[in-house]
This record gives structure tokens, C-alpha cells and sequence, in this order.
């Protein structure tokens, strides 16, 4: 299928303007395949997304392999978040709520 | 997700914030998404999807959750833009396909439409593609230390 998304990049633009992730701490809740998670991680000094889909979590794996060393993905659910209190500086609801 | 749900998330996420933390929400909002016709000479809209009532009620949990977490003091709202989204496929079929098999639950593509984005597509020039300009929100919440009520200067930050 030859589906393409925002290849205008529109989404990465108007997060970055929104947020300055330098040295920040970043959790994305619902990552899915990490697609949203690639607009900032680089820029972050830690990323943890999760999501309980194991599926998608597993192209987000496989991708981190390859794109960064501070960038982790968990399956876990927004019910419950694995993560001890006043961990992250930036929280992020990934096409989730 | 459950309004309910929602707000429990909500709670747990700004557990694991820290004081002054930013929360960013960015989702899609139903708004008849328009199908576009997109070549080098130019774009149109060929129709516009159909909201599925579904998927406006999850709308109104979600801005409801948010309503809700804002009154009890957790978060205060700094910042909010609307932006377009784009989806593109090569052929209106693939489009088809892909809203049929994906977005069931929130969009629905009208078979008139359809025909419509078949025809000017057929009609346009060779390197035509069809799109969804899906709306989007982003909206900056600040976390608050202890309850916003008291915590008015985070305004200001």
C-alpha cells in the first residue's frame, strides 16, 4: 500500500515548537510503533514510550536498535504507568486519550 | 477508552511527572475530514468522510477528561493549536482500503464521495494522489505542584 503520512511534517514541526526537549526527560504514552516517538527522541535524554500492544511494540524495538541508545519501549497501560513518582519532565499522549 | 478510564491515566501520568511537568495531548478531532485531490498543478476537495458517532463520543470523553482533571487542580491548560494532518495514497481505492480496514470505528468514507474522488482523480493530472486532511489538536498542560487552585503561578512559567 502506498500510504503516506504527514510527509509535510507538520506534526514534528508544531511539537517542536511546542516543547524544547533538550535534557528533558520524555514518557510518550500509546507509542504504538514509536512513529511520533522518532519526531523528538533524538533531541531528548531519555525516552521510555509504551503501549500494551506487543505487535507494534515490536517494530518500535527493532527500530530503536538502529536510531538511539536513550530511547526504550515498554508494554504496559496508561492504567497502570511502570515508572516511579516525578520521573519525567515531559509527558506525551500519543494519538491515545 | 472510558471517561473514567481517562481520568485515572490522567492521574497516573501526572504521578510520574514532575512538579511543573508538561503533559501534551495531540489527537485527531472528528470534524467531516475532507478528501482532497493533490498533483502538481495544484489541490481540491473531492467530499468530505462522515463522523461515525462512535468516534464523536470518544471526542467528548476525552475533552470531558481533560474538562474534568483541569477542575480538580491537576493540570492547567498553557497552550492549544489546531494543525492539519495529511494521509496520502496513490489511488482512491488504496484510500478505500485503508479507511475500511482502519478507521471504521471513527470515519466513514460515503459511497457517493467515493465515486466523486475516483472521477477527479481519473480526470487529473498523472501524478495525482488523493489525501485526508485529518484536524488535529495539540494542547499543553502544565502539571501542577500540588493543586492549581493554590498554584497560580505556574501561569507565568
Amino acid at each position: 500500500m502506498s500510504l503516506q503520512k504527514d510527509p509535510e511534517g507538520f506534526e514534528k514541526r508544531i511539537l517542536h515548537k511546542f516543547l524544547d526537549f533538550k535534557d528533558k526527560r520524555i514518557l510518550e504514552v500509546g507509542c504504538g510503533e514509536g512513529r511520533l516517538t522518532w519526531q523528538y527522541a533524538a533531541a531528548s535524554s531519555l525516552t521510555v514510550g509504551f503501549d500494551p500492544d506487543h505487535s507494534a511494540l515490536r517494530v518500535a524495538r527493532a527500530d530503536a536498535r538502529d536510531k538511539s541508545r536513550d530511547t526504550y519501549f515498554a508494554s504496559a497501560s496508561a492504567s497502570h504507568i511502570p515508572f516511579s513518582k516525578e520521573t519525567f519532565d515531559i509527558a506525551i499522549l500519543a494519538w491515545s486519550l | 477508552m472510558q471517561h473514567e478510564s481517562m481520568v485515572h491515566a490522567l492521574d497516573e501520568i501526572r504521578r510520574t511527572l514532575k512538579p511543573n511537568g508538561i503533559l501534551i495531548d495531540l489527537r485527531p478531532v472528528e470534524d467531516n475530514w475532507s478528501v482532497e485531490i493533490v498533483s502538481s498543478a495544484g489541490w481540491q476537495v473531492s467530499g468530505r468522510l462522515s463522523d461515525v458517532p462512535a468516534g464523536v463520543a470518544d471526542d467528548e470523553a476525552a475533552f470531558n477528561a481533560m474538562r474534568e482533571v483541569e477542575s480538580k487542580g491537576w493540570y492547567i491548560k498553557k497552550e492549544e493549536e489546531e494543525f492539519a494532518f495529511f494521509y496520502y495514497w496513490d489511488t482512491p481505492s488504496e484510500m478505500k482500503e485503508f479507511m475500511e480496514a482502519e478507521w471504521e470505528d471513527f470515519e466513514k468514507l460515503e459511497e457517493d464521495v467515493f465515486r466523486k474522488t475516483s472521477s477527479l482523480w481519473a480526470s487529473a493530472n498523472a501524478d495525482a494522489r488523493v489525501r485526508v486532511r485529518v484536524k488535529m489538536l495539540i494542547t499543553k498542560w502544565i502539571r501542577c505542584r500540588s493543586n492549581c487552585q493554590f498554584d497560580l503561578h505556574v501561569l507565568i512559567i
